[in-house]
């Protein structure tokens, strides 16, 4: 099951998926409208349940990014919906598929999350706040079997990034292909072992706990 | 630091086609070059290895053993060889098509293709980013039936296939390196028990490696993508090299894989419990911090592993070794002699 906003990108990317053999199902929606939600779980019970569920979309705020001291609360309140409150909201409707099927949550987050970069703090902020609640979710679901992990993808060459970086040329950023590995890597883990770990899909490690 | 930085000729006519125990001698009957801290060469047999150490030195070897990785497989193209090289999963692996052992890719194959093994199945999903000749290939049965059905050990133009047992060390206990750790084949029980009569102690990590890098092919040394390995540094390995280094001791890594396994586990201080997938890439510009030497064979020109090399000494003083090591015909690869090289002493460390 895949959703976006956006009705032909989606599409495109469900016709990819089926060209490698998957079966997919595309629905069409805004993340934060609670029927929407309601629906995509509707849809995945039928076909069979969740196992694994990614939380990608995001919303990077006003651009160009403001300091924080002259951003607009409505926006950043807006930002914290998609990117901290309705993943959470997800997660919750969820659990009855995830329980079922000791299913995997990942949540992507940003290391904008982490360091503190001037005009990142709406984004920033609301990327932290999903570090915090994936890892307190890993601690509460543990003994319902669900793990959950973050990761942080890194630089790649994308809408978002290039929306971040409105007047810089992104060309030498790698395609999201560089991370293909990563999630291949990730997938074919236990997760109860991964479970509360953040990883950088870029990055030269690839831990689980020794 | 540029590609050509670690360039020298290729001294084909001193490859090893064949292990000492293959003519009639001893594992251990291969010569030592020590390369010291001050630059100089000095040249042994492989059992003097435990007079060359002191007390209170430890080794740290590579566990892992040799899987029989390469397969025979069948494409579009005809025959071919299918090298495993990391594995994801027992139906999930990184791997290599090559026209044939001493023949390398890439081959002009692309996503989906088929490949053939037996009574099983190879998807080819997507070659890795980066490096164009290695693919994630998505098997139809285990690859661990397929190995135990087709496979045999991977080797290259320069030496013929021998037994399983010949890529196995004294130290192999966990099967998943697609390529013999070999740095420490000459170590037998009777230079396993000399060295802990000297009161030189061993212990041991896990990685599992891939199969050797190419050469470099970004014009940048450090740009060089490298793949993931699995590897395990337990608890009591970490405490015993800390230890060794409380007292004064020194820590040799037996094989290059060591030292990959060890600095990934480095914190800076320590050598920390650490498990996983490393990509890690040691060059000039990261440095090694974990080891104080470095026990390993001679390795070919403008690859990783002259990289690391050269992160531990200096491209100089490397080529200055390899000369020498040129000049008494020391014998490359995997079944020929060992190098000790000692890292170059850092004022204020």
């Amino acid at each position: 099951m895949i959703t976006s906003r956006t009705e032909e990108e989606l599409h495109d990317a469900a016709a990819s998926l089926r060209a490698m053999g998957a079966k997919v199902s595309a629905i069409t929606g805004d993340i934060n409208d609670p029927n929407h939600r309601t629906r995509l779980l509707q849809e995945t019970n039928l076909m069979g349940g969740v196992s694994l569920l990614v939380n990608n979309a995001s919303d990077l705020g006003e651009t160009p990014r403001p300091e924080l001291a002259r951003a607009s609360i409505d926006r950043f309140r807006q930002t914290l919906e998609t990117n901290l409150v309705s993943p959470l909201a997800l997660i919750q409707q969820a659990l009855p598929q995830l329980q079922q099927s000791h299913g995997l949550v990942i949540n992507i987050t940003s290391d904008a999350g982490e360091a503190g970069y001037e005009r990142w703090g709406i984004y920033g902020s609301s990327k932290a706040g999903l570090e915090l609640v994936s890892k307190t979710l890993a601690a509460e679901l543990k003994p319902l079997g669900i793990s959950v992990v973050t990761v942080d993808p890194g630089d790649m060459r994308t809408q978002m990034h290039q929306e971040a970086f409105p007047d810089e040329d992104i060309s030498d950023r790698p395609l999201p292909e560089v991370t293909l590995p990563f999630w291949a890597w990730l997938i074919h883990q236990d997760p109860p072992t991964l479970s509360g770990m953040r990883y950088q899909a870029q990055g030269t490690l690839w831990e689980i706990p020794a | 630091m540029r590609r050509e930085e670690l360039s020298f000729e290729r001294p084909t006519h001193l490859f090893a086609s064949q292990p000492p125990e293959m003519r009639g001698q001893s594992r251990d009957d291969v010569r030592l070059m020590v390369t010291w801290p001050e630059g100089d060469n000095t040249h042994h047999t492989f059992t003097e290895l435990p007079t060359l150490l002191k007390p209170g030195d430890l080794l740290v070897v590579n566990e892992s053993a040799t899987l029989p990785a390469s397969l025979p497989a069948t494409s579009r193209l005809g025959s071919i060889r299918l090298n495993l090289s990391t594995r994801f999963s027992d139906d999930l692996w990184i791997a290599e098509p090559r026209w044939s052992p001493s023949r390398p890719g890439p081959l002009p194959l692309d996503e989906g293709d088929m490949l053939q093994i037996g009574d099983g199945a190879g998807k080819l999903l997507k070659s890795y980013p980066g490096i164009p000749r290695l693919w994630l290939t998505q098997f139809s049965a285990a690859t661990s039936i397929l190995m135990g059905k087709y496979g045999e050990p991977i080797h290259y133009s320069y030496a013929p296939v021998y037994p399983l047992e010949v890529y196995q060390t004294l130290f192999s206990r966990l099967p998943g390196s697609a390529e013999m750790p070999s740095a420490a084949r000459p170590i037998t029980p009777r230079v396993h028990n000399m060295l802990l009569a000297h009161g030189i102690g061993i212990t041991g990590v896990i990685l599992h490696t891939g199969v050797s890098s190419l050469e470099i092919e970004d014009e940048t040394v450090e740009h060089q993508v490298l793949y993931p390995e699995p590897f395990h540094v337990s608890a009591a390995t970490a405490n015993a090299i800390n230890a060794a280094h409380a007292r004064g001791g020194r820590v040799v890594a037996v094989g290059t894989t060591v030292v990959r396994a060890l600095e990934t586990a480095w914190t800076g201080k320590v050598i920390r419990a650490c498990a996983g997938d490393t990509s890690l890439y040691l060059h000039p510009g990261t440095g090694v911090h974990a080891v104080d030497g470095l026990l390993t064979g001679l390795h070919d020109p403008v690859t990783s592993h002259l990289a690391m090399l050269s992160a531990l000494i200096g491209i100089g003083r490397v080529k200055e070794a390899y000369q020498e090591a040129i000049r008494h015909r020391y014998l490359w690869h995997e079944f020929g002699d060992s190098h000790l090289i000692w890292k170059q002493r850092v004022e204020n460390n």
